[in-house]
């Protein structure tokens, strides 16, 4: 057992490096003393103070957080109905809705939701990106809840229920805690997806609607500034400790305990 | 639920509070100087909202598909052709417009908008050839004409280390203009003799990049891009902050290139149509005008902007043609469903082999 | 089990109403809309006409037929899937251990490293890709090491930018959480007291793994592999931004078709059947792994 932890580790190690070695560099630049994301010049706090200044950035950022965090919400609580659903009985239809979001090319995505949504007359803006997102969220929750399910013990739910507990008492107390990874993994998977996304958000966006994805690719023309590193590294903080907070304050949601 | 709730409060905390006018601008990332962009807020009492496009294409599609809400948008001639033809912009009311008169006529009553009955141009960029200076010196190239990215006999030289747009319209252009053809010529044998060329270039360039050339210049992976002239600029400028051991330099090849002109442009829907015409104006005013310049160097084609802009920047031909080097240069026009499919069928290939 | 036929119903509901509603309505739009023409100057062209109180339509198999009049859609396709099959299985190679490291790891840090493999994908795309071609930058740490590797052996330098190894290596990168993840959720509920009945019973660690935990874990692996491939054989970005003068895969041809040539039946045409192919690979897959 020892020997075969042993070469897990180191593989599992040398993963996390391949995880971490650009990260480092986008972090490092985000202090760099050059425009150019090229090479180490010298050390600055210049990026950070230009990115307070620059209003329209973070209100992307802001408008980014805030649809990401709402549609993963929504997201997840369609994702894991729909998982549930597809492990209970094979339905046909909600499996090929499920799949098919996931996909369809993103481009096509966008177009065919921006014909809908003008074709209903809505007014593009943050909600119409919550919508969009929610869409594509959906069916990477059902799938990682779906891959939990399948083999868990049906036995604990009708020994629950042979002791006389309610349907509803049997799933709060014994599905939803043996779901919780699954559906705490497809929630970040959405969070993910849903903070990076720039195609379907492009075409779902209205005026002053920007998120930090459609900002910085905007840049492109003309060089992305390390900002954009200071501004990432920013978001990835945050982040980090909203989710670390969250999680302290409510571990038993968090680890499905 | 409390989450839940907690969100929903931000989210109409997060809507922007509507006070005063606003105007939406729907314009390329920095395509705007930031100090006119204030005065005007002060002089009108208004606020200026600027979302961005990463390309014209993309900016195409949104508002082919029929999004709304943009007061002026800025796209580039070809463009402006396609939305005229829509019917997707208003006419200039042009009695509003008192600074109408700055407008350089060299770059007026272009045939994509005869008259300029919905557009007024904004700003321009040459598509040319960006090069390391020492470099092709070192292996003996000079160039001046579009074989320094065509002819396999040059391209020898220095494999791996050109890069060109990943652009149909622009790659074609080049090659056609390399043949001796117009940029818009749309013969099926013409672009198949341009393939040609392509396809026989292919094999010695680094990539088709339109995103990142210049900082690969200004490092110096790369030693000659097809690319705009307002990102040469900037290459140059980066390559001399960071004091490199060489220079980059960038000229307008022989047969000729690209000229792509940016119009401001008032959709018909557009809410603000007044306020809109009102900042048209303030941005044709000679000093408004030429902040552009100075901040990406960009072409003018505001005649009394010009005494405004950096002088240096001013004597490059590239970036200011004189009239010589403008007959060589031609806009891209609007091309039809027909020849789109033919282009786009040729680039698949080219892409594909 | 009474009430579940009600109870079925009752979970699938609102997921299939809201995907019914913002997915399966605006796709039928553009499936409709890969039978007509485009508009000359970009769009979609009218889809009838009104001419003297009669009605026309104006719709057409043309789009459909070009897909089948040339083989280099169908060449762009086997690439394509290349493409996703390697980088799925790369994915899976690097995601396994990965994932069965944190499951098997002490509760209380399994938090800690699962967010660290999803904490890199809270930074920008476009910012993290750059940072690869700073690795890739054949001025770069990487590429010089490496070459000075070869030169020690004989070998002629290579250039790793703008190449299908940069490619596949950002594909890998970009993709990996989304293996990693199920594939956790999935090994984290394994009954470790059968590795030990097995350990008991003399089964060597090999053994004890290709009999007990990877069977076990075949559901989270397909839900990983789908999550890898779908999105992957679709991917234009990484193609466009590190792929160099032959990266090209299915996705930039329909991201043309809705771009540079507005041709949107086309690239509904394009869209639809790699919507079809992708769901059916997946399909397939996912049978034949239940079928073990």
């Amino acid at each position: 057992m020892q020997r075969r932890n042993v070469l897990l580790w180191i593989s599992a190690a040398l993963v996390y490096l391949f995880l971490y070695l650009p990260l480092v560099l986008v972090v490092v630049f985000s202090f760099n003393d050059s425009r150019l994301n090229a090479e180490w010049v010298g050390f600055t706090w210049k990026w950070y103070g230009k990115l307070f200044h620059n209003q329209e950035m973070l209100t992307a950022a802001m408008n980014s957080l805030i649809i990401a965090s709402v549609s993963v919400v929504v997201a997840t609580v369609l994702g894991t109905l729909a998982g549930l659903a597809m492990e209970q009985s094979r339905q046909r239809l909600l499996q090929m809705l499920v799949l098919a979001p996931i996909a369809m090319p993103e481009i096509l995505m966008g177009v065919s939701l921006l014909v809908l949504f003008i074709m209903v007359n809505m007014t593009l803006g943050l909600l119409s990106i919550i919508l969009a997102h929610i869409t594509f969220c959906i069916g990477f929750v059902a799938l990682a809840v779906q891959a939990r399910i399948s083999s868990m013990d049906p036995g604990l739910v009708e020994a629950a229920r042979d002791l006389g507990a309610s349907p509803w008492r049997c799933f709060r107390e014994i599905t939803l805690p043996l779901l919780m990874p699954g559906i705490l993994a497809g929630a970040l998977m959405a969070f993910t997806l849903s903070i990076d996304d720039f195609v379907i958000t492009f075409f779902t966006a209205g005026v002053g609607s920007s998120t930090l994805p459609l900002q910085i690719y905007s840049m492109v023309k003309l060089a992305v500034t390390p900002e954009v590193n200071a501004v990432s590294t920013l978001l990835m903080l945050l982040t980090l400790v909203v989710i670390t907070v969250a999680s302290r304050l409510s571990p038993a949601v968090f680890r499905g305990e | 639920m409390k989450r839940l709730l907690v969100l929903l409060i931000l989210l109409f905390l997060a809507s922007p509070v509507l006070a005063g006018e606003e105007l939406h601008l729907f314009n390329w990332n920095n395509y705007l100087s930031k100090e006119v962009v204030t005065s005007f807020e002060k002089s009108c009492n208004c606020k200026v909202v600027q979302d961005y496009y990463s390309g014209t294409e993309e900016m195409m599609a949104k508002l082919l598909a029929g999004a709304s809400g943009y007061d002026l948008v800025i796209p580039t001639q070809n463009a402006v052709q396609a939305l005229i033809q829509r019917g997707f912009l208003e006419k200039l009311d042009k009695g509003g417009l008192a600074n109408i008169k700055n407008q350089d006529p060299g770059f007026l009553n272009r045939s994509y908008d005869p008259g300029n009955v919905y557009s007024l141009p904004y700003a321009y960029t040459t598509t040319l050839i960006g090069f390391n200076e020492q470099r092709l010196k070192e292996k003996g190239i000079e160039p001046t004409s579009w074989a320094v990215i065509f002819d396999p006999q040059v391209l020898e030289k220095i494999k791996g280390k050109v890069t060109v747009m990943d652009d149909a319209d622009e790659l074609f252009g080049a090659a056609l203009k390399y043949l001796g053809y117009s940029v818009n010529d749309a013969d099926e044998k013409h672009l198949l003799l341009a393939q040609q060329v392509i396809m026989k270039a292919k094999p010695y360039w680094a990539a088709f990049n339109s995103s990142s050339y210049i900082k690969e210049l200004t490092v110096g992976n790369i030693w000659v891009a097809h690319g705009y002239s307002s990102d040469m600029v900037q290459a140059r400028n980066d390559a001399l902050a960071a004091k490199r051991d060489f220079t980059v330099h960038f000229i307008l090849p022989k047969e000729g290139a690209v000229l792509a002109l940016d119009n401001m442009v008032i959709p018909k829907e557009a809410k603000n149509k007044k306020l809109a015409l009102q900042f048209i104006d303030f941005l044709m005013d000679g000093k408004n005008a030429a902040g552009l310049s100075n901040d990406v160097g960009a072409g003018n084609p505001n005649a009394a902007a010009l005494p405004f802009i950096n002088p240096e920047l001013k004597q490059l031909t590239a970036i200011f043609p004189d009239q010589q080097a403008l007959a060589t240069l031609e806009t891209l026009e609007a091309t039809n469903a027909k020849v789109r499919r033919l282009k786009n069928k040729l680039w698949t290939e080219i892409k594909l082999k | 089990m009474q009430g579940k036929s009600w109870s079925k119903y009752l979970l699938s509901l609102p997921p299939m109403a809201y995907l019914l509603i913002f997915f399966a309505a605006p796709t039928l739009i553009m499936l409709f809309a890969s039978f007509r023409y485009p508009g000359e100057y970009g769009g979609l062209a009218p889809w009838y006409v009104h001419e003297n109180g009669r009605l026309t339509f104006d719709l057409t198999l043309e789009n459909w037929q070009r897909l089948l009049g040339t083989d280099i859609y169908l060449r762009l396709f086997v690439k394509s899937i290349g493409y996703a099959v390697t980088a799925t299985l790369v994915c899976m190679i690097m995601g396994y251990p990965l994932a069965l490291m944190i499951a098997r790891s002490s509760r209380k840090s399994r938090d800690l490293l699962l967010l660290l493999v999803i904490l890199p994908f809270w930074s920008n795309f476009l910012v993290r890709i750059y940072a690869w071609m700073i690795i890739f930058s054949p001025v770069g740490a990487l590429t010089r090491m490496l070459n000075g590797v070869l030169d020690l052996f004989g070998a002629g330098p290579v250039t790793l930018m703008y190449s299908p190894t940069a490619m596949l290596v950002c594909l890998v990168y970009v993709h990996l959480p989304f293996m990693v993840l199920p594939l956790y959720a999935n090994l984290e509920k394994h009954d470790l007291d059968l590795l030990d009945a097995a350990q008991d019973l003399g089964a060597g660690k090999w053994r004890r793994f290709w009999l007990i935990t990877w069977p076990l874990s075949l559901s989270g692996v397909t839900a990983g592999s789908i999550l890898v491939f779908i999105p992957v054989l679709g991917m234009f970005a990484i193609p466009d931004l590190l792929g160099g003068t032959d990266g090209i895969m299915i996705g930039n041809v329909i991201k043309q078709q809705f771009m540079e040539s507005r041709d949107w039946p086309f690239g509904s045409v394009l869209s639809m059947v790699l919507t079809v192919t992708a769901v059916a690979v997946v399909l397939l897959g996912s049978r034949l792994g239940q079928r073990r």
